[in-house]
């Protein structure tokens, strides 16, 4: 037995097993806790929406957006003007492109013998930090959007700073990531002709395939997606066939006796959630070529996830030109939040995939708050025959080494997942 | 009525934004000086890491005029006389000889996010990235059995020199075991005196380190609690807020480095640099307040016209933090500058009593005034003063005197 431990974003620990020097088995666990669930217990519904985006200081802002859904889920009717549906989309969309950056640049670079590169991790996170800034206040940590809507009221003056925030982490990418403009990689099909550019991204994945990695990182090939937007689309995906019938109902948690993170699944099977899913189920074209040469490997995975920061960088532009701000912000919810008793539901694609909030409300007060967070789904541990989505990718493995990337190319966020 | 005149007169004369910014010539020649004898002892010595600060600026296309911008910045802000900024600009070059493990215990990471990665000023994001961060658990590339011997090395190479940050609370619930790190399953109490040890300084970053908390909000189900309930004996420094802004965080370093010395605290251990300022008096919406327009509710005309969010719940008035000046993300916004009001987070228990959707003039807290030694060393925060009562009244005259408008009273 050996042991590793992974300080990404806190802390899980591994317990490699190894026979005939092969990974046999592997335990994640998380070893620390808060217990927001309980520290909501009793409190105004309206504290959720203070105290939730601290679950999480890498995608907190996921949290808040979940939570308002959540919230107004428990009005049998609300209406939300489509200038505040329209902000809160941005402001998630830029938490993933900032956190997919930063996974590229400070996780994945090391992993590869490349030096971790603070500085082009922090450029692009920064812009983007700035466009969330702009509607939401701060970030990490906002609270601005609210049951309703959202408080901010923006001018025409707050387009234009957002539009050149946009444009410069464009150009950030075609620098650095990768050397095309970056309209031609959307509409590129074909993994070959991203091989034959230049930039970051072209230098890992040729990394993979010099060291012949191409075969690693391989789990279910099962994806799933929860959270809906203009731009993702709620399904699941099982070696390429896709359905969009999902039913909320059955997702369970599950103890896990050696961790404070429970495991989760959907009729009893584990799914892999995150970029990759999201661009599975609604069959992104570059992907689903990867996806056929080298399944749900990390070459896959890796590729989907940084894809996705130039997908959402072009759709924001779209978004943005349908934003019309002499819609209200904020529209008065028909009765009191603290008068209803009720329970409400939410999903939000967050960067590392679906995260859930269930809320029930009763007598004024929050009565449970419940939080699945993507982590939980895609490195929680299974029961001894039925292995997790992360544990299964690493069993079979001969070293640690190869075990630490493939783990990591799931990404972890361990203070979420320790809520 | 008197009374309420009093109050009002009171809130607008009281000393409660005093920060004392001139010490006299011979506090600062003397300070100079010290500085400077510093400054040539830590050129001396050997640095940490071999980044040079020049190459890295211009690396990054920064000139030397944006960095003595910065340079005069942060000695404002800092409170010292500009004759210091040719020092400032040296500890800056300076500091990769500052050795700094940053333990992340029961937390969300946020300050490191705010302070690494997605906020700051550039210059402050690589006067950070120069420093000589020994140990930091989320940005450093080792992990496991490795990880764990680096900072037995950095402990043990700057035995009693290094600044140790701490982001997160300390669970003492359950004998520690709600967080523990490492192999050996070490509590994250006993990592923290463990490292604390051999620390030449403890800062406590963030609500969480400082005073708790969310995770210390009722009922505290971890028994979580701050860095300085636990660590004793030792010199600390608190930068409250949630997150921490990263300009304080630099401030304490930039200080540390340029003087040998932690920076004057107030009796919450918090830099007075950045903690003597209250968020209400250098608030953009004070006009609003001053005259009685309030956002009555969210998405109103007073919302869209930017008015005090006093009647909404903002903790502005009672909070001591730079906020209103320095803002966040490259000071592109901040929490009152959308119209989402001021939670508190750089005050003891904030959660518990400053919760933000209680409108202030409900909840059970007061403002402090006369001074910020004054309102906090002699009243408590808890206590009723004067000037307290002077906000409440003047929201309630406020309402009243709204009507004027309609042909109401006068």
């Amino acid at each position: 037995m050996i042991k590793l431990i992974e300080k990404i974003e806190g802390e899980a620990k591994l317990n490699f097993s190894f026979k005939d020097n092969k990974i046999d088995d592997v335990n994640v666990d998380f070893m620390s806790t808060r217990h927001i669930e309980d520290i909501l217990k009793g409190k105004s519904p309206l504290d959720a929406l203070v105290i939730n985006p601290r679950v999480c200081g890498i995608c907190g802002h996921a949290h808040l957006i979940a939570t308002v859904r959540a919230l107004e889920d428990c009005y049998d009717a609300i209406e939300i003007s489509n200038k505040a549906k329209i902000i809160r989309e941005l402001t998630l969309n830029f938490e993933l492109i900032q956190n997919h950056f930063k996974w590229f640049y400070l996780t994945i670079f090391p992993l590869f013998g490349l030096k971790q590169n603070v500085m082009k991790a922090v450029t692009p996170s920064q812009l983007m930090a700035k466009a969330i800034a702009l509607f939401g206040g701060q970030y990490p940590h906002t609270s601005y959007a609210i049951v309703g809507g959202v408080v901010c009221e923006i001018t025409e003056m707050d387009i234009i700073k957002l539009q050149h925030y946009i444009d410069e982490t464009i150009k950030f990418f075609e620098n650095n990531v990768l050397d095309v403009d970056i309209q031609m990689f959307q509409n590129c099909d074909n993994v070959t002709k991203v091989m034959s550019q230049r930039g970051d991204l072209v230098e890992i994945l040729k990394l993979i395939e010099i060291n012949g990695w191409l075969d690693y990182g391989k789990s279910y090939d099962r994806f799933i997606v929860f959270g809906e937007s203009s731009y993702f689309t709620k399904g699941k995906s099982i070696k390429t066939r896709v359905t969009n019938n999902l039913f909320l109902e059955d997702i369970k948690e599950s103890e896990a006796t050696t961790s404070f993170a429970k495991s989760v699944h959907y009729h009893g099977k584990y799914y892999e959630v995150g970029p990759l899913s999201r661009a599975m189920v609604k069959k992104t074209a570059l992907i689903k070529d990867a996806h056929r040469k080298y399944a749900d490997s990390i070459f896959t995975r890796i590729l989907a996830r940084v894809c996705e920061i130039s997908q959402l960088l072009l759709h924001t532009e779209l978004l943005i030109k349908e934003l019309d701000i002499s819609e209200p912000s904020y529209i008065k919810p028909k009765s009191d939040i603290s008068s209803l008793n009720a329970s409400g539901f939410s999903a939000v694609e967050a960067a590392r995939g679906t995260l859930i909030h269930k809320v029930i409300i009763e007598n004024s007060v929050i009565k449970s708050y419940e939080i699945i967070t993507p982590t939980q789904w895609n490195l929680c541990g299974g029961v001894k025959d039925s292995k997790g989505v992360s544990q299964k990718a690493m069993i079979g493995l001969e070293n640690i080494e190869i075990a630490e990337l493939v783990f990591k190319s799931f990404d972890v966020c361990s203070v979420c997942t320790t809520h | 009525m008197s009374d309420r005149i009093e109050g009002v007169k009171k809130l607008f004369t009281s000393k409660s934004a005093r920060v004392e910014t001139n010490k006299g010539e011979s506090y600062y020649l003397d300070l100079f000086e010290r500085c400077q004898t510093r400054l040539s002892d830590l050129r001396a010595s050997q640095p940490a890491n071999r980044l040079d600060f020049s190459e890295v600026l211009k690396d990054n296309s920064i000139d030397r005029r944006d960095f003595m911008k910065w340079v005069s910045a942060t000695t404002a802000m800092l409170m010292l006389p500009p004759m210091f900024s040719p020092l400032v600009a040296e500890a800056a070059e300076l500091m990769n000889r500052a050795p700094v493990i940053w333990l992340e215990l029961q937390d969300c990471a946020g300050n490191s996010e705010a302070l690494l990665r997605s906020d700051g000023p550039k210059i402050d994001e690589i006067v950070l990235d120069i420093i000589s961060l020994e140990y930091h658990e989320t940005l450093q590339a080792a992990a496991g059995f490795q990880a764990e011997k680096q900072l037995e090395d950095a402990m043990a190479t700057f035995k009693g020199k290094y600044l140790l940050f701490v982001e997160g609370s300390i669970p003492m619930g359950m004998n520690g075991q709600y967080g523990t790190i490492g192999a050996s399953g070490e509590t994250f109490h006993d990592h923290l005196m463990r490292v604390s040890k051999d620390a030449a300084a403890v800062v406590a970053v963030g609500a969480c380190a400082t005073f708790g908390g969310i995770p210390a909000a009722a009922p505290n189900p971890t028994h979580a609690v701050g860095v300085m309930d636990v660590v004793k004996g030792k010199p600390i420094v608190n930068i409250p807020a949630c997150p921490a802004n990263p300009t304080n965080m630099v401030g304490v370093v930039m200080h540390y480095v340029l003087t040998g010395q932690l920076p004057e605290l107030d009796s919450l251990l918090r830099p007075k640099f950045a903690f003597g300022y209250r968020i209400h008096d250098n608030c953009e919406r004070r006009a609003h307040f001053d005259a009685g327009e309030y956002v009555e509710e969210w998405g109103d005309k007073g919302a869209q016209n930017n008015f005090c969010l006093y009647k909404m719940g903002c903790k502005g008035p009672m909070t001591f933090n730079n906020c209103s000046i320095v803002r966040y993300n490259e000071a592109v916004n901040w929490p009152i500058g959308v119209g989402r009001g001021c939670i508190g987070c750089s005050e003891p228990d904030f959660w518990d009593k400053y919760a933000y959707e209680r409108p202030m003039a409900n909840a059970k807290i007061k403002a402090p005034a006369g001074g910020v030694e004054k309102s906090v060393d002699e009243f408590g925060l808890g206590l009723l003063t004067a000037a307290g009562i002077g906000i409440g009244i003047h929201a309630i005259a406020s309402a009243v005197g709204g009507k004027k408008d309609d042909g109401g009273e006068a």
